[in-house]
């Protein structure tokens, strides 16, 4: 059996009651999202799985502050929601699509995508680049953008993640993705998001994440420093990739070395911002 | 060309015989058999990849509730034994012991348990107290033969190794000429050393075997197997009980590419049986199917060949070391196959000679792997031959045209290399890889492509080509049986040996039995390898099936149409030889006919009453060769390194396709592993020898998005030792991606790899390094 | 743990183990069409249809059907005849051992479903969670257009 320890699967029905549960179960409980990361990486000491899915938290709705994704809907959920293509020029539908396979995507969710933290994950640096926010559940709801939930793993990943929040203020961001895989159903061995504010023909507020280092997405706060305010057409993009790329922050692993991925980040960033000056108008 | 015969069933796209089960998801696999009171089997395996085994305590597992049966080295047969699938007497040595008291690579069999669950398999196996004596492990093949090495096997009671002192498991060594002269004598000169990598099948069914008593109280063993006879054989051998006590079944198996031509797990759940009287499933996890199943053999192999101005071959020598592992199962036949498949494609050298060595190490086993050495030698020997046609000013496929071989020649080759001992000498009767070049030359688009150095961007295109052979089975060693009896509606029990492993044997040896007696494929039922009701046959293995069992298929039927002719002759009063078989009817001369069902209803219940069946033998006295030219264009990326595969032709000559969507199927699907192959299969080994990738999660094989534009054409050809002019195309496909593609890399971006797979980082260091000279 | 879940059409109560995937629980209950091939998504020979959609059901765990409307490949048959899909299957070519066929079906009726009239690109998408070492594919995505192609002119769902 693939979770023999687990001794139960509790069906709270309020976010209340699901959080005091896990606060009495403590390490022994896990929340069960779409359940993918569940079944693989649950370790003996669990005896306990708190389901999620009666919470009604799959619906995607425009709300004031933007866009709300409830933290169940799927990713297929999302990548099918008009409202997230016509969000930011369908820049999240574009990069869920890298995710996995359709058989994945029908299963996992947005909110446990988020919560496993994968260093590899394609989700989390286009969400870091929109500027997203989540409304976290623990004992009482409160809102976080996503760079403070990653960073302060170890108060935020004991709540629950309700919902997954695209600001109207990002809704005209020009995003671009790239990865580079071994084969189409595989992790990224790098992967960058670039998005910015067209202002005037220039680049404002401008978003780098660069994951699968292979540490976790981060936001590379030098190279946007450096592209802020940047007109497209002014800018060796060659060379500014070329000297963000020794910026990053690289290892070593099993799928590729550290000087490859260096490689990498230079024309992937590269691409993106060739992309971004052209417009950003998808593949 | 011979007259090619006009066939009706032969040739058609028939329904695979076993379809309709297959999608419609009916029970046919080794563990869609549930039985009651079933006992889970989990092994225990060795964390170091070389160790004594000091103690074994296992005490507290079998104390455990539900733990039923523990068996370590202290409890079970001692018999040293091949694993390897393989005729008797096995040409690979008995180094294999069911539990040792030693430990060979990580992952290697120390105890196993029987269980209530799978969960207190596991748990008791955590419970098994292990001491262990680590010792230097070797873990290169350089390591294995250096001076002062740690020795693998040193039992007493292996045989067939030929050194162990050294870890040399095998030597080879032939010759053609006088290579030395031949060089010496050669206009031109060219020579280089390729590597290739560890790599695994990843049948998407694992290993499995499922044992249980039946009424009778002998062990049935329901495997996943290409070699069930051999399984018997080997199993009763190890265990020490009579043959006659076993059998075996194969049912449907979910892909074997030879891992399964191995007697990998049987003997374990034999055992269980036997002594419990309960049946026992044992069923490898996908990370124990890539640390302890069986793998592609890595292999270092130098090609160096010497050729006059005018394009002639004057020697050839191919330099082979193969590491096969921790176990030796193979290993000869591999390496004597990377020189017996591919030197005789190039028999106008006068000179040549093959020579290396397999050796132990402490590390995954190889075995058997599709193209079976062959793989591994035509990536050095196709990339040499292009080089060698630069340095000459030639065209690739002019120089391969100057010097391959043609119909009713031959290659002492044949006689001098087999598998893993002397050959058998033999005259092409079917060649048309003139034609496959031809073919695939227009197709791909050779003469506007090849030397273009067109680009995209970053993208560089280019094209390379590759030619090839292989065989049709092991000339008098294997042997392939069918027995075909009539049933009175005018149907037919074929009953065979042959192992079908996804391949689609039952169905095209069904085909040629219909064909034979003039029947719809419907009236053919197809009972195979179960070795209490079908005759011997060696398995699936060697691209045997087609050409060896087909024979034997064909020969049988021809004798039970000659029983049906005499019983038919009385009722159409006629001369037995004047009647012929067409549309289930025996027709006599005249026209008259009556229906097969009549004929068996008169030989069974009316007069003169018998059983209308045969059975018969087939030992081949050649393997004819399938002859294979594959084209590919790609395009490299020169900042990434990336390799795309636009385009890929493959033209096969495989004599008559019986069956030519089922042909294509297997051209398709080897050409695609050996796109993985090529491009970014690796298993990755730790400094301590230990797998680090045992998972599809990180050791990535092709899907349906990574395929490039595919083209296979059957060329039209006829073999006229064959079964209704068939030879064989189950492995052939796998060779070509390798050299091919390296050709065309070479053509996109001037460089050349001499190490597979050629990942994006390898093929950006490439051409990094050639920028910088 | 007791599951109310329709069955190839049918209602059906389930007895699970709080810790089982489904893919445990159907093999279990006899449903052997649906296959093992990792346990950990990477193949897709486990794939079945939950409320129409294709997933992989070695990582669902079971208590999460209930409620839902399963199919595996034993219930695509229809009216005692084969479904498009597997027929065309049958035709093209695309069945060699056939352990990652009843998967690849799965997949194939979640984009059919959707989509009647995918392109190459589409099917390739479709399937690319399954994975298959025997045919290279291309008579698996011949099948799948030829079904699509039926589909849409006899009128089948």
């Amino acid at each position: 059996m693939a979770l023999t320890h687990v001794q139960s699967v509790s069906q709270p029905s309020t976010l209340n009651e699901a959080w005091n549960e896990k606060a009495s179960r403590g390490a022994a409980a896990r929340f069960l999202g779409g359940g993918i990361d569940v079944v693989l990486f649950t370790p003996p000491s669990v005896d306990t799985l708190i389901d999620l899915s009666g919470l009604d938290l799959s619906g995607i709705a425009d709300e004031d502050a933007g866009i709300e994704i409830g933290a169940m809907a799927t990713m297929t959920d999302v990548m099918r929601s008009p409202l997230i293509g016509a969000y930011a020029g369908g820049f999240l539908e574009r990069t869920l699509r890298q995710v996995a396979s359709p058989l994945q995507r029908n299963l996992g969710t947005l909110g446990g995508t988020i919560a496993s933290a994968h260093p590899w994950s394609d989700v989390i640096p286009a969400l870091q680049v929109l500027d997203a926010e989540l409304r976290l559940y623990a004992g009482e709801s409160r809102s976080v953008s996503i760079n403070e939930y990653l960073g302060d793993r170890a108060a935020c990943c004991e709540a629950i993640i309700e919902a997954v929040i695209l600001p109207s203020a990002s809704k005209d961001r020009v995003s671009v993705y790239r990865f580079f895989t071994r084969t189409a159903f595989d992790i990224s061995l790098l992967n960058v998001a670039v998005s910015a504010r067209i202002e005037a023909g220039s680049w404002k507020d401008v978003r780098v994440s660069i994951g699968g280092r292979p540490g976790l997405a981060a936001r590379q706060p030098a190279i946007e420093v450096q592209l802020e305010g940047a007109k497209p057409d002014d800018l060796d993009i060659d060379a500014v990739a070329r000297s963000a790329a020794d910026q990053v922050e690289l290892r070593d692993d099993v799928r590729a070395t550290a000087d490859y991925r260096r490689e990498l980040v230079a024309v992937l960033l590269k691409e993106c911002l060739a992309e971004l000056g052209g417009g950003g108008d998808g593949e | 060309m011979s007259e090619k015969p006009q066939f009706h069933v032969v040739g058609q796209n028939e329904t695979k015989v076993d379809g309709i089960g297959l999608v419609t998801g009916r029970p046919k696999f080794v563990d869609d058999l549930q039985l009651p009171d079933t006992l889970c089997i989990k092994i225990l395996g060795s964390p170091y990849a070389h160790a004594r085994i000091l103690s074994i305590d296992t005490t507290e597992a079998e104390a455990m509730p539900g733990v039923v049966l523990v068996l370590t080295h202290k409890n079970t047969p001692a018999t040293r034994h091949t694993t390897a699938g393989q005729g008797y007497p096995e040409p690979s040595p008995y180094d294999a012991r069911m539990f040792d008291t030693k430990v060979r690579f990580v992952g290697d069999r120390v105890a196993a348990v029987a269980a209530e669950t799978e969960a207190i398999a596991m748990e008791a196996l955590k419970r098994i107290r292990v001491e262990y004596e680590e010792m230097p492990a070797v873990l290169s093949m350089d390591e294995a033969r250096a001076e002062g090495a740690p020795i693998i096997h040193d039992e007493e009671d292996a045989t067939g190794i030929y050194d162990a002192s050294k870890n040399i498991v095998a030597d080879v060594d032939i010759d053609v000429g006088d290579v030395v002269q031949g060089f010496a004598e050669s206009d031109v000169v060219v020579e280089m050393t390729c590597e290739t990598q560890y790599a695994q099948h990843t049948p998407i069914e694992t290993h499995l075997v499922l044992s249980y008593m039946d009424s009778d109280e002998r062990i049935v063993l329901r495997t996943s197997t290409q070699v069930p006879f051999h399984v018997r054989r080997i199993v009763a051998f190890t265990l020490g009980i009579p043959m006659h006590r076993i059998r075996v079944i194969k049912p449907r198996v979910g892909g074997g590419f030879g891992t399964k031509q191995e007697v990998l797990l049987e003997d374990i759940p034999a055992l269980v049986t036997l002594r419990t009287g309960r049946p026992a499933l044992l069923h490898l996890t996908r990370a124990e199917e890539f640390t302890s199943a069986r793998t592609r053999h890595p292999m270092r192999v130098r090609v160096k060949l010497g050729a006059k101005n005018d394009g002639r071959l004057h020697a050839i020598e191919m330099e082979g070391t193969s590491n096969t592992g921790a176990y030796g199962a193979h290993g000869l036949t591999v390496l004597a196959n990377t020189g017996s498949k591919t030197l005789p494609l190039y028999n106008k050298a006068p000179n040549a000679h093959f020579y290396g060595q397999a050796v132990y190490t402490n590390l995954a086993v190889p075995g058997a792997y599709r193209g079976y050495g062959a793989t591994q030698g035509y990536f050095p020997l196709e990339m040499a031959m292009d080089e060698l046609a630069e340095r000459l000013r030639m065209d690739p496929i002019e120089l391969r045209q100057k010097n391959h071989i043609r119909l009713g020649e031959t290659s002492p080759i044949f006689e001098k290399l087999g598998e893993g001992r002397e050959g058998v000498s033999q005259t092409v009767k079917s060649c048309e890889l003139e034609q496959c070049i031809q073919i695939g030359a227009e197709r791909i688009g050779w003469a506007e492509k090849r030397g273009k150095k067109v680009r995209n961007g970053a993208w560089a295109h280019g094209v390379g080509m590759s030619i090839m052979m292989q065989g049709s089975g092991i000339p008098e060693i294997d042997m392939a049986a069918a027995t075909i009896k009539m049933n009175e509606d005018g149907s037919f029990n074929l009953l065979i040996g042959a192992t079908d492993i996804g391949t689609g044997s039952d169905t095209i040896l069904a085909q040629m039995a219909a064909e034979v007696l003039g029947v719809p494929l419907e009236m053919m039922i197809v009972t195979s390898s179960d070795t209490d009701m079908t005759p011997f046959d060696v398995g699936a293995y060697a691209s045997s099936t087609t050409y060896v069992s087909g024979n034997a298929v064909v020969k049988a039927a021809k004798q039970v149409r000659e029983q049906i002719a005499a019983v038919a002759s009385e009722l159409l009063d006629c001369k037995a030889e004047d009647v012929a078989l067409q549309d289930a009817s025996a027709v006599g001369p005249d026209g008259k006919a009556v229906s097969l069902e009549r004929v068996c209803q008169r030989a069974m219940y009316e007069a003169d009453q018998f059983q209308i069946a045969a059975t018969a033998s087939f030992v081949p006295s050649e393997s004819p060769p399938p002859f294979l030219a594959n084209f590919a264009e790609v395009a490299v990326n020169t900042e990434t390194g990336r390799v795309k595969v636009l385009h890929y032709v493959a033209a096969i000559d495989c004599g008559v396709a019986i069956h030519p969507k089922q042909a294509e199927g297997q051209v398709e699907g080897s050409i695609v592993n050996g796109l993985g192959y090529a491009l970014h299969e690796e298993m990755i080994l730790s400094s301590r020898g230990r797998v680090r990738n045992p998972s599809l999660f990180d050791y990535k094989i092709p899907g349906a998005m990574d395929i490039p534009k595919m083209e296979v054409h059957l060329v039209d050809s006829y073999e006229p030792t064959g079964p209704m002019g068939a030879k064989s195309v189950g492995e052939i496909g796998i060779n070509g991606p390798i050299p091919t593609i390296a050709n065309a890399i070479y053509d996109a971006v001037g460089v050349r790899l001499y190490e597979t797979p050629f990942t994006p980082e390898r093929v950006l260091a490439a051409i990094q390094a050639r920028e910088r000279t | 743990m007791n599951l109310t879940l329709t069955m190839n059409g049918a209602t059906k109560t389930f007895e699970a183990a709080p810790g089982e995937t489904l893919l445990e629980l159907l093999r279990r209950e006899g449903y052997v069409g649906v296959k093992s091939g990792c346990g950990t998504g990477d193949c897709g020979a486990c794939a079945v249809l939950m409320d129409g959609r294709a997933v992989n059901s070695c990582l669902l765990l079971a208590v999460r059907a209930d409620g839902t409307s399963i199919t595996t490949v034993e219930g695509l048959a229809q009216d005692g005849g084969l479904h498009p899909l597997q027929q065309a299957f049958l035709d093209a070519g695309a069945v060699q051992c056939g352990y990652c066929t009843p998967g690849m079906l799965m997949s194939a009726m979640d984009l059919l479903l959707r989509n009647p009239s995918p392109s190459v690109e589409e099917i390739n998408e479709a399937i690319s969670g399954n994975l298959c070492r025997c045919t290279g594919y291309v008579k698996q995505v011949e099948a799948i257009q030829q079904a699509a192609e039926r589909m849409r002119s006899g009128g089948h769902e």
